[in-house]
């Protein structure tokens, strides 16, 4: 009897192109390589951020290219520009409003991830470079949201960024070369409208790209840490690749994000107050929510006067960021069960609560001054 | 490992299939909630955070909120799209339920889940929540009350004027207030949230304790709890995934307003009154219209005038008369 022969010469059109490719570039390899990764312990929700987080920056950079199309970045036409988004342009409403939520949602969700790995334990060695590059995206998603905060040149933008950059102003040695190059004169200008466009659209992008490749990489030759228990037997026999169950959790997980996003614009549409001017009259500058328990935090008493101002500025921010930095360094116990670390658990929930004592209270003080 | 089974606390079991099941529909409950929004359905004011939670929650809160909104004048929204929300969110939550709760049976009480699980647990459940929620809400409404004005009398005590010349500062006050009312509200709201998740919890155990146990080994259990997670038919499963997607796509922007929903004061667009469309056969036919009609009057005009006229003539000789008459078929340099 006369066997069918198998032929392995590619039949369809997508496969012939497939071939094509793979003899050019190493398709198949590469598809391998990314997609075959080993989950210690399976694949899970909370392992969902780091995707999410690339997801909310290719949509941020979508909705702000189409934004790009309209926005005028002049102090002339920024504030009537930002309107005319807002009430002429199809769409443009809801476009502007997905980018201020995708920007909170962006901070959030690195909050989150940071929250996950100093939690799981996964900062610790070999990965403490992989922290470390984890923290200055950090430094850059802040950016992100500080520089685009006076793009739409209302009195909000003007003053937060008025009172932003006053705090750069404290930092010694540099401090006062860094403000005058960010506002590029006396004031808040056209000049410092340009610069935090720039800073915005090209500067932190092309940083934030080169950061997050050099990310994955580190992720990629650290491999992932896995669930901090578990017997080896239970690991062993939950461990699978990344392909496709993690693919599909972060899938439904953007999904998940890019919906809330819509909700919040949907909910609570940007709308611009006053144009720019140099006298605030009676709006009192407020910086975006997620500073707001900073912003707070500065209103104390203790962090009144030029050296009280200097410590509140500077050298809280300055000392909890170098905390961040060398946690890997000093904290070389392997033990990765947060249940077993318990200051690490107790530091967390202290910043927590204070992130959340100090927000509610920025509300109140809110109310209180109006 | 069977003693750590069997040791398990209600709470810990509540809290296992509670949660994930809240989560498991939460994406499915966001898209309706997207499109509820875009078609003005819903209205959210400033309490999205409890609507959030709620909506989460529905698992839990399906009958307790509508309760909750009746009986205790809370408050979550305004619009139809509130309570289509969470009569879509039931086959919802039945669903993520039993996903949920069979892969539970499965990996820890290593049991075989009994047919109609998740129906069985979101019926309970949702009963636990009408009489709990309500009592949970009443409670803490009441305790942050008191805790926010016994926190309010405390932070302006006189002995704190011996700590702070003059009084405790605005943001130290605030802070302070904060601090202690929000402490005392968690507090009670973390004790009260374990009792209902461990009321759940004692449910679910009651269902494992009657379900017969499984022999299978743990790698044959995981097999087991990740291929249930998986559809047989694959292909049929993504292609209804991406058609579902495309039509709730095409759906949103079909609905989602153009311009926005919320005009603000400074920029009210001008009511411009739409022209009629020039049509020129009509305006001329009516010009003609309006011509011959015109041209009638002013025949019948001159008609009517005719025994007069003869009368002008006769008083006040010809030159006046024929000035009137070139003067009404408009040429003026005629009378120059």
């Amino acid at each position: 009897m006369q066997q069918p022969t198998v032929s392995n010469e590619p039949s369809t059109t997508i496969e012939k192109i497939v071939d094509f490719l793979d003899a050019r570039v190493g398709l198949k390899e590469i598809q391998a390589k990314m997609l075959n990764e080993p989950i210690p312990g399976g694949s899970r929700w909370a392992y969902v951020f780091g995707s999410i987080l690339l997801f909310i920056f290719g949509m941020q950079a979508l909705t702000g290219i189409l934004l790009m199309f309209y926005y005028v970045p002049t102090a002339d036409h920024a504030y009537a520009s930002t309107q005319y988004i807002i009430h002429d342009v199809d769409y443009g409403w809801f476009l502007l409003g997905y980018h201020f939520w995708g920007s909170s949602a962006m901070v959030v969700c690195v909050i989150a991830h940071m929250s996950q790995v100093f939690l799981w334990g996964a900062y610790k060695p070999p990965r403490e470079l992989l922290w470390l590059v984890g923290l200055a995206l950090f430094g850059i998603v802040i950016g992100f949201g500080f520089t685009g905060y006076l793009l739409p040149w209302d009195q909000r933008a003007y003053w937060a960024t008025t009172v932003g950059v006053e705090m750069v102003d404290k930092v010694p040695l540099f401090g006062d070369f860094l403000a005058r190059f960010l506002k590029g004169g006396p004031t808040p200008g056209q000049m410092t409208l340009s610069r935090f466009f720039v800073i915005h659209v090209m500067i932190l992008p092309a940083a934030l790209m080169a950061l997050a490749g050099l990310h994955l990489f580190l992720f990629r030759v650290a491999a992932p840490a896995g669930p901090f228990q578990g017997t080896p037997e239970e690991i062993k026999a939950k461990t699978d690749y990344f392909f496709p169950r993690q693919i599909w959790k972060d899938m439904v997980g953007m999904a998940a994000v890019f919906l809330t996003i819509c909700g919040l614009a949907f909910w609570e549409p940007v709308v611009l107050l006053e144009e720019a001017t140099p006298d605030p009259g009676e709006y009192h500058p407020e910086p975006e929510w997620y500073f707001l328990f900073y912003f707070q935090l500065l209103r104390l008493k203790m962090f009144a006067g030029e050296f009280g101002q200097f410590m509140g500025a500077v050298a809280l921010p300055v000392l909890f960021m170098a905390l961040l930095v060398a946690l890997p360094f000093f904290d070389k116990d392997p033990e990765r069960n947060i249940f077993k670390r318990p200051v690490a658990l107790i530091s967390w929930i202290f910043i927590m609560a204070v992130i959340a004592i100090f927000t509610v209270s920025s509300v109140i003080n809110r109310e209180f001054l109006d | 490992m069977a003693n750590e089974r069997d040791s398990m606390s209600p709470t810990m079991i509540g809290l296992g299939v509670l949660w994930p099941t809240c989560w498991t529909g939460l994406p499915i409950k966001l898209a309706f909630a997207v499109l509820a929004f875009a078609l003005g359905w819903l209205e959210l004011e400033g309490r999205i955070g409890l609507a959030f939670l709620m909506l989460l929650g529905s698992p839990f809160t399906i009958f307790g909120v509508p309760l909750i909104a009746v009986g205790l004048e809370g408050h979550f929204g305004e619009g139809i799209g509130l309570p289509l929300l969470f009569l879509l969110a039931i086959p919802i939550d039945i669903w993520a339920f039993g996903i949920v709760a069979r892969t539970y049976f499965l990996e820890r009480f290593r049991k075989e889940p009994p047919e109609g699980l998740g129906f069985k647990l979101w019926w309970k459940s949702a009963v636990v929540g009408a009489f709990f929620l309500p009592a949970l809400w009443f409670v803490v409404s009441l305790v942050t009350e008191v805790a926010v004005s016994t926190s309010h009398s405390l932070s302006q005590m006189e002995s704190l004027r011996l700590v702070f010349n003059t009084g405790l500062p605005i943001a130290e006050r605030i802070g302070l207030e904060v601090t202690i009312w929000g402490t005392v509200s968690f507090m009670v709201l973390a004790v009260l949230l374990t009792v209902g998740i461990s009321w759940i919890g004692r449910i679910i155990r009651d269902i494992a304790n009657v379900a017969p146990p499984l022999s299978d080994n743990y790698q044959a259990l995981i097999t087991r709890w990740d291929l249930m997670r998986v559809p047989s038919d694959q292909a049929m499963f993504m292609t209804a995934i991406t058609g579902t997607g495309v039509v709730l796509a095409l759906l949103f922007w079909a609905v989602l307003p153009v311009t926005t929903p919320h005009p603000h004061e400074c920029c009210a667009q001008e009511q411009v009154k739409a022209e009629p469309p020039f049509k020129p056969i009509d305006v001329l036919s009516q010009n003609e219209e309006e011509i011959a009609k015109l041209e009638a009057l002013v025949l019948a005009v001159e008609q009517s005038k005719e025994p007069g006229k003869t009368a002008t003539e006769n008083g006040k000789g010809k030159g006046g008369g024929k000035v009137k008459s070139q003067k009404t078929e408009g040429s003026p340099a005629v009378t120059e």
